[in-house]
């Protein structure tokens, strides 16, 4: 079928004529360099899901554990990252509680989980009929987990308020780090291009 | 080569969410892609008018949340009220020149440009331009991208507030600014996914 | 190529397994760094807010408060308090914890950092061994802290005075201690108190320590005088409780046990050494007793020998005779003083000193009060007599005291001036004062004629009398010398005249200041 070695370019609308790739390759459009797919390793799908795991709880310990801890004249105070959606939802700023709470815990949350129920349903080889809307899912999301944006705005807020008291890091903050870091990793590797192409197979 | 052979040219549809390549169903139907079901559009439906819709909507915003204060700072001394540009200064004025740039760029810059570029972007569509449309393809991506990171200030003061609550002391709460500026973030953000650019080269190959 | 696959493989599994034994370990260390959790109750819960109140032991944060509640009857406020592991050990059935918020007493101003800083819960551990998970918190921060090392004491008081828990304790006027707690006696007879006096100070208090009320501002005003005694400022607005040894030696072993301590109303009444013997006598009085009050001293000339204990009214019902007898408690032991005689048979002291002229006075002890005290004195002019024994009581004679006697010669005054012809002087002084005005007038009535006939012969008269004048000086003059015989005649006159004058002028002086003096004329001398 000729379509099928074919790509369309989803940003200038070009038809690209599918070439294969070496190892970790990555194909770009040849009018406006956008990215057309590429080559990952054969056990990309084991990697993504390793990361994902770990992030998966990794997500959890940033939640759960404080995010960094105030002392100003003998006062300490603490906050988890569900206490601080919590404190923006008590002063009243619904919408911006509600955006926080959505671009730092369900989305990366939701994309995660998706991650891995796909890549499972993969290994199983089962049919795994919820997968394709969760392949949907972390299409349409991918723009809105904003973890790595929040990890540089305690960073900010950390050197802001060091001048004024005694600062000290929570557990959550390293765990944030690392989960950014793992978040990236996970996307890095997580082919989705592959994905779709082996549930067709198993369809 | 003028006439570059383009999906729609020929008949066939891109899926956006599974990229499957499918032939285009007859003009009055509606196509769903084979893989995954979603309908597929040869271009984003409306995108111009989309766009337009967004990028006012917030750049009506733009304003209230700049001079709407985004954090009081209560304290035994009196309320203190900062806006994104004076938090700025602040952090200007108390030696973090990085913060201060670092601020400064992802809260007045980003949102700035990213309102500006699309506008121009969606003008150039609009105006039927053919000047370097691989820059403004370029300039679409990297729009697309950054624009999460004005989010930043947001965040900032989403810690504060959550850990500066010693009620005699000091506390901070969130103004009015804080709720403009996300939707600022947001609108653009949803202005960017609505603009399609493949609008942009659909103008090059329509030159006689 | 496939080692090399798996390899990587091998090494992105790990990853996951990293984050898993992280993210346990940690979940586990949390669970096990938990500390045990108990719940106070409380009367209200202000200043307890949930996740942030901390619980302090000697200002080292030892947990939080996690939650607050209503207690079952809605009466109460149940806190529960997660502690952290270390204080496993100190909860005890007598463990107290209290709230810490900012407190000002009459004694102490505490807690002010919590101003700032929000209410924390303090705790004291208690000794007991039987551990506890539920507490009922105090109202109000203990005064002593179980810990603090000293010794708790007994008092008796007929009343609280204005002492109450927390009234400091004093020892030569520094703070050794507070009031702990008080409680009245189970047959309302008194009042139990319970201080705590702080170590090392406690070994002060011996076995025959003497406490009292030294609340306020001790002002007595009786018949030894007015005295002011304070012992700070703190125990005049709060009260306070004071202590002293008598005859203190520092040898004396500090007191062992738990003896109850009387707690006496004034310093006078507490350092008062005990009396081996006491006697009571009456007296009987003639006059009024009043300004004498159940209490007054007993004075044998200056010394304090005893008081008055009772004061009665005696009306014989046949003959209408009231008398007031007054009964006195004596300690001949005071009279003899330190002498080591054998201690004599009762009244056997007294018996001697009243034949030998001893009698009992009554004699005003203070200006200002008027009160009376009875005095004990030597009369060698008074009448023979012995020490009575009278309807079972004995008596001691008594002699008038010098106010009576004032009085007495007062009224004898009295009736001397009564006798003096004082009338007859009267009107004699009337008739020359009366001649005296018969002359000014008619020396009035020439003058207005002068003045009459001056006027139309104004200038002559004046004339004829510059010329009389004129020829006066020189017939005085011709009269020559100072020591002319009418010129002396009239200065010898004149001399008399302003004598006369003087003298009268005193005796109007004198009777405008003594205005008693008609009547008792100068006695001034004389009642010395």
């Amino acid at each position: 079928m000729s379509a099928s070695a074919l790509t369309v370019c989803l940003e200038c609308d070009l038809l690209n004529r599918q070439v294969p790739l070496p190892q970790g390759g990555e194909a770009r459009c040849s009018r406006c360099g956008s990215h057309l797919y590429r080559r990952s390793s054969p056990d990309a799908n084991d990697r993504s899901l390793a990361l994902a795991l770990a992030a998966c709880m990794l997500l959890v310990v940033a939640n759960v554990f404080p995010i960094m801890g105030l002392e100003v004249q003998g006062v300490r105070s603490s906050t988890t990252l569900l206490d601080a959606v919590r404190s923006l939802w008590n002063d009243k700023a619904y919408g911006v509680a509600a955006l926080v709470f959505l671009t730092t815990i369900i989305v990366p949350a939701a994309e995660l989980i998706a991650i891995v129920w796909v890549l499972i349903s993969l290994r199983r080889g089962a049919r795994g009929q919820g997968a394709v809307p969760m392949l949907h899912f972390i299409e349409r999301v991918k723009a809105w987990g904003m973890v790595e944006v929040f990890v540089l705005g305690v960073l900010v807020s950390l050197v802001k308020l060091t001048h004024i008291a005694i600062v000290e890091p929570g557990l959550a903050l390293f765990s944030f780090g690392a989960l950014m870091m793992l978040i990236a990793a996970t996307a890095a590797s997580f082919d989705a291009d592959r994905a779709w192409t082996q549930l067709e197979e198993l369809r | 080569m003028s006439t570059a052979p383009t999906a729609v040219g020929l008949g066939l549809l891109a899926c956006e969410v599974c990229r499957l390549v499918s032939r285009a169903p007859p003009p009055g139907n509606d196509a769903h892609c084979p893989r995954c079901g979603v309908t597929l559009h040869a271009r984003k439906p409306a995108s111009l008018a989309r766009t337009w819709a967004f990028l006012i909507a917030s750049m009506i915003l733009y304003a209230p949340a700049n001079f709407l204060p985004i954090m009081d700072t209560s304290s035994l001394f009196g309320t203190q009220s900062d806006t994104i540009l004076s938090g700025v200064a602040f952090l200007w004025t108390s030696g973090s020149w990085v913060l201060a740039a670092l601020v400064f760029f992802a809260s007045i810059m980003v949102p700035l440009t990213k309102v500006i570029a699309l506008a121009v972007l969606a003008a150039s569509v609009q105006m039927r331009a053919t000047w370097h449309p691989r820059t403004r393809t370029r300039l679409y991506r990297l729009i697309a991208s950054a624009g999460r990171w004005s989010m930043l200030d947001i965040y900032v003061v989403t810690i504060l507030v959550a850990l500066v609550q010693i009620s005699t002391l000091a506390s901070i709460h969130v103004g009015p600014g804080a709720a403009a500026f996300g939707a600022v973030v947001v609108l653009t953000m949803f202005a960017a996914e609505s603009f399609d650019p493949r609008l942009i080269w659909d103008i090059l190959g329509e030159e006689p | 190529m496939t080692p090399h696959r798996r390899w990587s493989l091998q090494l992105v599994w790990l990853i996951p397994i990293v984050a898993a034994l992280t993210g346990g370990w940690l979940a586990v260390k949390a669970v096990l760094d938990r500390g045990p959790t108990i719940t106070i109750s409380f009367s209200t819960a202000e200043g307890l807010e949930p996740e942030k109140t901390r619980v302090k032991y000697h200002s080292v944060d030892i947990g939080r408060v996690t939650g607050v509640a209503f207690s079952e009857d809605r009466k109460s406020v149940v806190a529960s308090v997660e502690l952290s592991m270390q204080t496993e050990a100190f909860l005890v059935a007598d463990t107290r914890f209290w709230v810490v918020r900012p407190r000002l007493t009459g004694t102490q101003i505490s807690g002010l950092g919590t101003l700032l800083s929000g209410a924390y819960i303090g705790m004291d551990v208690g000794s007991s061994t039987e551990s506890r998970r539920k507490f009922a918190g105090l109202d109000v921060p203990p005064i002593v802290t179980v810990d603090l090392p000293g010794r708790h004491f007994r008092l008796h008081a007929d009343d609280l005075g204005s002492l109450d828990v927390g009234s400091p304790v004093y020892f030569r006027r520094v703070q050794v201690g507070s009031v702990v707690a008080y409680e009245l006696d189970k047959d309302g007879a008194g009042v139990q108190l319970r201080i705590f006096i702080n170590a090392p100070n406690d070994r002060h208090v011996k076995a025959d320590t003497r406490f009292w009320n030294a609340s306020g501002v001790d002002l007595s005003l009786d018949a030894s005088g007015i005295r002011l005694n304070t012992e700070s400022i703190a125990s005049m607005l709060v009260g306070g409780v004071a202590f002293q040894t008598p005859g203190e030696s520092a040898q004396t072993p500090p007191v062992q046990g738990n003896p109850n301590f009387t707690l006496y109303p004034d310093r006078g009444k507490a350092m008062r050494l005990p009396d081996a013997a006491e006697e009571t006598y009456q007296l009987i009085f003639d006059e009024s007793v009043r300004g004498l009050s159940v209490g007054a001293p007993v004075d044998f000339r200056g010394v304090v020998v005893g008081e008055v204990a009772a004061i009665d009214v005696d009306v014989d019902s046949t003959s209408g005779d009231t008398r007031i007898p007054v009964e006195v408690r004596l300690y001949p032991d005071r009279l003899r003083g330190k002498s080591k005689q054998a201690a004599a048979a009762n009244g056997v002291l007294v018996g001697k000193l009243v034949a030998n002229g001893m009698r009992a006075q009554l004699r005003s002890g203070s200006l200002l009060t008027g009160q009376l005290f009875v005095a004990l004195d030597f009369f060698p002019d008074s009448p023979k007599a012995s020490v009575l024994n009278r309807g079972g009581r004995v008596e001691i004679p008594t002699r008038a005291s010098s106010l009576l006697e004032l009085q007495r010669t007062l009224s004898r005054l009295a009736n001397k001036l009564d006798k003096l012809p004082i009338e007859a002087t009267a009107s004699d002084l009337r008739k020359s004062l009366k001649a005296f005005e018969s002359t000014l007038s008619a020396t009035e009535r020439a003058v207005t004629r002068i003045d009459k006939d001056l006027t139309p012969q104004a200038a002559r008269t004046l004339a004829d009398l510059s010329h009389a004048l004129t020829k006066v000086e020189q017939g005085l003059d011709g009269l020559a010398g100072d020591n002319a015989p009418i010129q002396t005649d009239v200065r010898e006159t004149l001399r008399e005249i302003s004598r006369a004058a003087e003298a009268l002028r005193n005796l109007a002086d004198f009777l405008e200041r003594n205005p008693g003096a008609i009547l008792r004329g100068r006695v001034e001398e004389h009642a010395q």
